[in-house]
């Protein structure tokens, strides 16, 4: 006879199974039959009926990093967002402003049908019109511009506007109609830091490898709560910090979440990150830290045939003047923590610098850019494997539209002030309004603006209002938005676009793993109300006007789009890309020194290719504005006009490599350290430190107003998210102890904050998480529209029908900083020196 | 402490996993000889033959390859066929809702399916098996305590509330309603006393769980 297994017996086999498999012996196998596991993602079910919920694949657009993601569809209602399980950049991984992109669809403020300005403008009445009427109305607008011959008083400035979007409204709807007056709004993000790239490497935009990386030195970069490719660089930087073991230094003049996550946070007054950054360069020149072999493809001097020992010499020299302890005097870092720091970057070796707006956004930001460019590459951390690396991205083919596209003009209004800017190659955006008003490069008469904010993203925002409501500077103005916003407020025609997760895009966000990976965004459910995809409408106009695109809606276009590139093609194109989201080559490898790759002899030998000795640069003139090859040997590569677009190759010696690529800029082949561009324009060739006049001699209670992101928030768009700003509502300025106790001022004080612009009233938070001197107040807030949520104020036409609107928990709303911010470039790129604007506080 | 002197009030969550786990695994496939070395080496034998069959350690003391061997065609006797056999699949023994049973992929099948589905768990590509198999029930269960032992570790009540709710209704809707009586079967029909003490254990050990479940 047997007796029953008791408890006890369950115990010790529990016991006994746990024991042998926490020494490694017994059940090896891990008691896993293998028949069932939580899945990764990519399903997910209703926790009422039970039932399986409709997946479908898309793509984020909170943010640039635009993330591959998937949602779930129930009865007919978007319920859930998530990352996309299959995607190698995002790894199954969105962030809280992705999830809470339903807030967007859904948000009870969303502007639903085209509205018409019926009273003054800016007045707040208007009428809900028909598309008909609304398209009718704008097309013989533009139809009559164009027929006059000035297409060009037709601006069209957008904030965000990416990947087939793109495309289809900027390179085939802009460029039949003929304008070229359009304006971003890269001045207000990182401007500086594109446009050093472009003086230095070539392309605009970099990757940090912090999966082979060894170590990693951050200027001003936030990229745990902000990047530009934020989820799939900061759980690649969080893997390389707590598995690695990777140390991070983090240079900021406040105590950001990256800051407090770093092995190290090493505080910096405002604006000096380059005078360190210079130093360190001298450090590592000086103890012979620089990588020989790299060296090759340096331009450090004029002439491109110096010697390594001359290239060092000249490098030295200019450093000189570079020392720690020089550097300690302008930013505050004691003189051996840059040469401890320097040291140990220059001997990680790989090592990665990274860089952004704490750094960059500044006057005088790119030259700081420039240096941490020259830092990246004396020690050989350029496009290596757990460098800084030259971005890698899908290469979609799309249809191109009408052959003859009629030759675009353009109204010189989104580069600045004529002469006052050296490269504004991404544009002096914030400046837009400001040279309107000015109409000494002429004035818009139609000004239509998409997913950006003039009013409330700019610095100088009563200046922005003062101008967008004046009918003499501005006659009619369009804006296309989901949202009424402080911008829409001032329109005379409001178009309501859907959110994004209505439309349909292919999409080109750069890989963090050097490897290109295609995806596209389409509809989880249909535009609500008569809202109407943008890049459909100007499929529309296009036709109205007599000039169809060849295709009929963004649906067409990116379906198009799949059975034209190659890879995505044979992977089943259109509808493989529906059912999946997401593509990449599975057999390519990560891509890294690309610029070391050969040449085709035959590339070099064809028609109109030449060589511009002095720079080693091989260029292919036809491509340039060059009418003749005498005369673009005459004018040589670096001075006539798109020069760049011909660019074929670099001549070191005997041999030629691809080299480092230009775009936007006559630079050469090489990676200029050395820049003949900079120095055309009467600018030092070499990176220097240029101080800013204006933070000399500060007044006791005067400080340096500085800005940031958190994370749950986009820049100027999320705060009628609901879950967002349940979360950030509020915020205070941030102050250091010992500057708050001069000021007399406690946390929860009423301040003053007062600049040369104006003034504005918040409350003090006093805190050791930001250095003395500097204030720091967070973007976001402050909004005097954009819907109940955002700001306590019901959008025009809006519904009630959230349930949630009763249960809002808050009624605080922060305080815009931009108010007090003067609209100031940068005088070699055009950035917006967000970071500069000298203030007063006093107790309010 | 030693963990055996522990005072035993209550089997853990980790525990359990560990049982439900090995139970899965064994009636997966045939037992291989390498489980069958991990099953000797771990000191498992001891514990059912003390309330098992004083026998079965003997049994395992012959020669470690004949005997894989006279499991294996045990296995395929007792679950696969040729011929009358005991189907390791819930649809053949339990009545779901007065609905059809007695069969392969029957109501029950998809009801299990649909139970684990609904949980955010899937079957593995790899297995090709029919999902109510007694196997995917066991390994449904062990990843469910898993998860609860995980919830206790970090002390999240809300998620042990959830996995152990689920573990309960599935106990109750589910194993509880066929694994007892299809042991009994096998009880009756084995022929090696490794498969009838492991009927028996498996037996006793869904009642318990039963009983310790619906006692929370």
């Amino acid at each position: 006879m047997t007796k029953d297994f008791n408890r006890r017996d369950f115990f010790r086999l529990g016991a006994v199974g746990a024991a042998a498999l926490a020494i490694g012996k017994g059940f090896e196998s891990k008691t896993l039959a293998g028949t069932v596991d939580f899945v990764k993602g990519g399903k997910d079910f209703s926790p009422k009926t039970g039932k399986e919920r409709e997946m479908i694949a898309s793509a984020c657009w909170s943010c640039v990093t635009r993330d591959s993601m998937v949602g779930y569809v129930e009865d007919g209602r978007l319920v859930k967002l998530e990352g996309q399980p299959n995607s190698i950049r995002g790894r199954g991984k969105i962030c809280s402003k992705g999830a809470a992109g339903i807030n967007q669809l859904y948000d009870p403020d969303r502007i639903l049908y085209p509205m018409k300005r019926v009273g003054k403008r800016g007045e707040g009445k208007w009428k809900r019109i028909s598309w008909d009427d609304a398209l009718t109305d704008l097309s013989g607008r533009l139809k009559k511009l164009r027929d006059d011959g000035h297409p060009e008083k037709f601006m069209f400035h957008y904030g965000r506007m990416k990947g087939s979007s793109s495309k289809i409204v900027k390179s085939v709807f802009l460029a039949n109609y003929g304008t070229k007056t359009i304006g971003n709004h890269t001045s207000i993000c990182e401007g500086a830091k594109w446009t050093a790239q472009e003086l230095t490497w070539g392309k605009h935009y970099d990757n940090w490898d912090f999966d082979n990386t060894k170590y990693v030195l951050n200027f001003g970069s936030n990229c745990l709560e902000a990047h530009t490719n934020s989820i799939p660089a900061m759980q690649r930087l969080s893997s390389a910090i707590v598995d690695r073991k990777v140390k991070l230094v983090t240079f900021d003049v406040r105590i950001s979440n990256t800051a407090a996550k770093s092995t190290e946070w090493v505080p910096i007054k405002p604006g000096t990150d380059n005078a360190v950054v210079l130093a360190m360069c001298n450090v590592v020149v000086e103890a012979g830290l620089y990588d020989k072999d790299f060296f090759k493809y340096l331009k450090i001097t004029k002439n491109i045939d110096a010697s390594f020992d001359e290239k060092i010499s000249t490098l030295k020299e200019h450093l000189a003047q570079y020392t720690p302890a020089w550097a300690e005097k302008i930013s505050g870092v004691p003189a051996a923590k840059i040469k401890t720091i320097a040291l140990e970057f220059a001997k990680a070796k790989p090592a990665c610098l990274i860089s952004y707006r704490g750094a960059v956004a500044h006057e005088y930001g790119a030259e700081t850019e420039r240096s941490v460019q020259m830092l990246a590459a004396i020690t050989g951390n350029i496009d290596n494997p757990g460098g800084r690396c030259l971005a890698v991205g899908p290469k979609w083919k799309y249809p191109k539209g009408p052959k003859n596209k009629p030759k675009a003009k353009a109204l010189k209004v989104a580069h600045g002030f004529k002469g006052e800017i050296a490269y504004p190659s991404h544009g002096a955006n914030h400046q837009v309004l400001k040279v309107i008003k000015d109409g000494k490069a002429g004035r818009p008469e139609i000004y239509m603006w998409y997913c950006y904010t003039p009013v409330y993203a700019n610095g100088e925002c009563q200046e922005n209002i003062d101008i967008l409501k004046d009918e003499s500077l501005i006659p009619f103005s369009v804006c296309v938005n989901a949202y009424y916003d402080e911008s829409a407020a001032l329109a005379d025609l409001i178009l309501p676009n859907p959110s994004y997760l209505e439309w349909w895009d292919w999409e080109d966000m750069v890989s963090p793993d050097q490897i290109a990976e295609f995806y596209i965004r389409q509809p989880f459910v249909k535009p609500l109300g008569e809202s109407r995809d943008f890049k459909d409408v100007v499929c529309e106009l296009g036709e109205r006007m007599g000039f169809p695109l060849g295709f009929s809606s963004a649906e067409e276009f990116v379906k198009l789009s799949c059975e034209k590139t190659p890879g995505v093609k044979e992977a089943g194109g259109f509808e493989y890309m529906k059912k999946h989201g997401v593509w990449h080559d599975s057999k390519a490898k990560p891509r890294f020194y690309s610029y070391k790759k050969a040449v085709k002899d035959g590339d070099l030998k064809k028609d109109g290719v030449i060589l511009d000795e002095s720079i080693g640069t091989y260029w292919n003139w036809h491509k340039s504005k060059a009418k003749t090859e005498a005369e673009a040997m005459e004018k040589g590569y670096t001075k006539t006009k798109n020069a760049y677009k011909g660019y074929v190759a670099l001549k070191i010696g005997d041999e030629v490599f691809k080299g480092f690529k230009p775009d936007k800029l006559n630079k050469s082949g090489f990676f200029e350290i050395y820049s003949d561009l900079l120095e055309l324009k009467g600018l030092s060739p070499l990176p220097r430190f240029y101080p800013n006049k204006e933070h000399e001699n500060l007044k006791p209670n005067e400080l340096i107003l500085t800005t940031y992101k958190v994370a749950v928030h986009i820049h100027s768009r999320s705060t009628n998210c609901k879950w967002l700003t349940e979360i950030y509502h509020d915020n205070p300025a941030q102050i250091n102890s010992a500057t708050a106790a001069q000021l007399g001022i406690k946390t929860g004080d009423k301040i003053k904050v007062k600049s040369s612009i104006g003034e504005i009233i918040t409350k003090a938070n006093v805190t050791e998480g930001v250095v003395t001197g500097a204030i720091a107040i967070s973007h976001h807030l402050g909004h005097w529209e954009y819907g109940r949520y955002a700001s306590g104020k019901k959008a025009p036409l809006a519904g009630d029908n959230d349930p949630d609107l009763k249960l809002k928990t808050w009624d605080t709303y922060g305080v815009h900083p931009n108010w007090i911010i003067p609209n100031k470039p940068d005088p070699i790129s055009g950035q917006q020196a967000w970071m500069d604007t000298v203030v007063s506080v006093t107790k309010a | 402490m030693n963990l055996m002197e522990k005072t035993i009030d209550k089997i853990d969550a980790e525990q359990r996993s560990v049982i439900y786990g090995l139970l899965s695994e064994v009636y997966m496939n045939e037992v291989s000889r390498d489980l069958l070395e991990q099953i000797k080496a771990s000191g498992l034998l001891e514990i059912i033959s003390e309330s098992g069959s004083k026998e079965l350690n003997l049994h395992f003391q012959g020669d470690i390859n004949e005997l894989t061997e006279e499991l294996a065609c045990e296995y395929s006797r007792l679950f696969i066929g040729p011929g009358k056999h005991i189907s390791p699949h819930e649809s053949v023994h339990h009545q779901l809702d007065g609905g059809d049973w007695g069969k392969l992929w029957g109501e029950s099948t998809v009801a299990v399916q649909n139970f684990i589905k609904s949980t955010g768990m899937t079957y593995l590509d790899d297995f090709k098996g029919i999902p109510d198999h007694i196997s995917v029930e066991f390994e449904f269960m062990k990843q469910l305590t898993l998860q609860e032992e995980e919830a206790r570790k970090t002390q999240e009540t809300e998620k042990i509330n959830y996995y152990l709710s689920i573990e309960k209704r599935f106990l109750i809707e589910h194993i509880g309603c066929w694994v007892p009586g299809f042991c009994k079967k096998i009880i009756e029909s084995s022929e090696l006393l490794f498969y009838r003490d492991l009927a028996l254990l498996t037996k006793s050990f869904i009642e318990f769980e039963l009983k310790a479940i619906t006692n929370e």
